[in-house]
């Protein structure tokens, strides 16, 4: 075969067109998304709940059960199992939400501005300052409160979405290798082998992820409400939807570095608006209750359930989570990092397999 | 492939066809697959599991199915057509290890390990070949672990005949040697 220089004037062009086909790539992609966002996210949560489902779906076949009555069986106990925790869950979220929101606009809110008035005068010679920081915190907060509480309240469109998921987790469980070997039988003869190779191992290692971060954000999420549920017990309840707390800090879990504080802030806001005799004691067990969390997660939890291919540094995780917000908000957010994991891995993937493979 | 094929007359018991099993040409993947030792014990209702899972490719003649040195990933059996089994290095001729014609398989040693492929498999003529591959054969062993053992061992009795066979082609070159 002929070689062809990588400096030669043809491999020049074809570098120039593959840039140019790239580029025209990512602007379809740049025009298409907002018309595809919700069909893009709903496939990303289907395939991911699939990814989590599937060994189940996997063991009970083989102990002789039809993989569609598996995949039923499984998706009806899940489906119960949220329609509970989701009607536990948004009363008590809303309960809260309208809690805080009527404390933001007590007298509770105006005690703390005039003390910090008080202050301010004092130290600073300058209460107006003080006025405008605590208007400007009420705007925010009611803005973000606002937002949290229409995004529970305008559930049918929600429901709607919601509905579509387990339909198309079903068919991404039942047809998983029909899926597969749709896409495998287009890659051409040269490519075959590698590309099969790549994919195994691209989805070995993102299925290992992304179900050792789902049993890592559950196991986080227990010990989370475990300790502020004991916290209560000594304490004599001031931390109110215990449960709830620690289930979304298990779920924010999945960001790393933030996801504690995420977890940790509404413990705290929760118990500041309890107003409890021994609050200072209170919030700092709560503190104690995440760092014990997060080291019992770092040190024993993660290190057994979470794959360690896809580790990288606090700057891309940071960078990535900020991406994933922009892109996508919220969702967007707690899927930057294992989206991230499965870049980085298939890149590290099919770089072994270029090396390997004889594709000349 | 420019490298012009030296044909070698040693019997060569990994690439070789030994079993010469040569059946009429089938278009049905079945029947090609319970041609096969590594399937000749499986079920009709079996035979259908491994159906849906194996791949089915062709290939123009002179087309690399895999080459030299490629880590291992799989088995392939030939439906029609015919396959040269050839060792390649770079600057020297290549030698032609064997033919394989249709309802002949090769490779299946990757079935066990990612170990790099000891020789090319290069398609003499158009091909239409079926592939079985490791990540496979490990989900049937997962999801369906009666009928992965039952492969493994039909596997384990195929690699068993080829060392068989390789150490009786050693001992016979060592008398071969040392009567000389």
């Amino acid at each position: 075969m002929e070689k062809v220089s990588p400096f030669s004037a043809q491999s020049l062009n074809r570098t120039i067109w593959t840039i140019f086909f790239i580029l025209i790539g990512i602007a379809l992609v740049i025009v298409a998304y907002p018309y595809f966002k919700m069909v893009i996210v709903l496939f990303v949560i289907s395939w991911i709940i699939s990814v989590i489902l599937n060994p189940m779906v996997d063991y009970l076949e083989s102990v002789g059960l039809n993989r569609a009555i598996a995949i039923f069986l499984i998706m009806f106990l899940i489906i119960t199992l949220i329609a509970g925790s989701v009607a536990l869950i948004v009363p008590a979220a809303m309960r809260a939400i309208d809690a805080i929101t009527v404390k933001l606009q007590s007298d509770f809110l105006k005690d703390i501005t005039l003390q910090l008035e008080k202050l301010f005068e004092e130290k600073f010679n300058n209460a107006g300052l003080a006025r405008d920081l605590i208007a400007k915190l009420i705007e925010l907060g009611s803005g973000l409160l606002n937002n949290m509480g229409g995004l529970l309240k305008n559930a049918s469109s929600f429901v709607a979405f919601l509905g579509i998921i387990p339909f198309v987790t079903f068919f991404l469980i039942k047809d998983r290798r029909l899926i597969y070997h749709s896409f495998i039988a287009q890659i051409p003869n040269k490519y075959f082998e590698l590309s099969l190779n790549v994919l195994h191992k691209v989805g070995d290692q993102v299925t290992k992820y992304i179900q050792g971060q789902a049993i890592d954000a559950l196991i986080v999420g227990l010990l989370s409400a475990l300790g502020l549920f004991i916290v209560n017990l000594f304490f004599g309840h001031p931390i109110p939807y215990f449960f709830f707390i620690g289930m979304i800090a298990g779920i924010a879990n999945l960001i790393p570095y933030l996801g504690p504080i995420v977890g940790a802030v509404p413990a705290i806001t929760l118990t500041i608006l309890n107003a409890p005799p021994n609050v200072g004691t209170i919030i700092l067990w709560i503190v104690v209750v995440f760092a014990l969390v997060q080291a019992i997660d770092n040190n024993i939890v993660s290190p057994m359930v979470v794959s360690k291919s896809v580790n990288m540094h606090p700057i891309t995780v940071v960078i990535a989570v900020i991406l994933g917000g922009n892109i996508a908000g919220v969702i967007g957010m707690l899927v930057a990092v294992p989206v991230w994991g499965i870049i980085k891995v298939t890149v590290k993937e099919i770089s072994w397999g270029v090396k390997h493979y004889k594709l000349k | 492939m420019d490298n012009k094929i030296e044909s070698v007359k040693m019997s060569n018991p990994i690439w070789e066809n030994i079993f010469k099993r040569r059946h009429a040409v089938s278009e049905s993947v079945l029947q090609n697959l319970k041609n096969v030792p590594i399937f000749a014990d499986l079920t009709e209702k079996e035979l259908l599991e491994v159906e849906k899972i194996v791949h089915r490719r062709k290939y123009k003649k002179g087309e690399p199915v895999f080459r030299m040195g490629d880590p291992g990933l799989g088995m392939y059996i030939i439906v029609e057509g015919s396959v040269d089994i050839v060792e390649e290095y770079e600057n020297e001729e290549s030698k032609l290890l064997a033919t394989l014609e249709d309802g002949a398989f090769f490779g299946d040693l990757a079935l066990l390990d990612e170990a790099p492929r000891s020789a090319s498999a290069i398609a003499k003529v158009d091909c239409d070949i079926i592939g079985f591959f490791r990540p496979d054969l490990m989900d049937l062993l997962y999801r369906k672990p009666q009928l992965g053992i039952k492969i493994l061992f039909a596997l384990a009795r195929v690699v068993g005949e080829r060392l068989r066979r390789t150490n009786e082609l050693l001992s016979e070159l060592q008398r071969k040697y040392e009567a000389q």
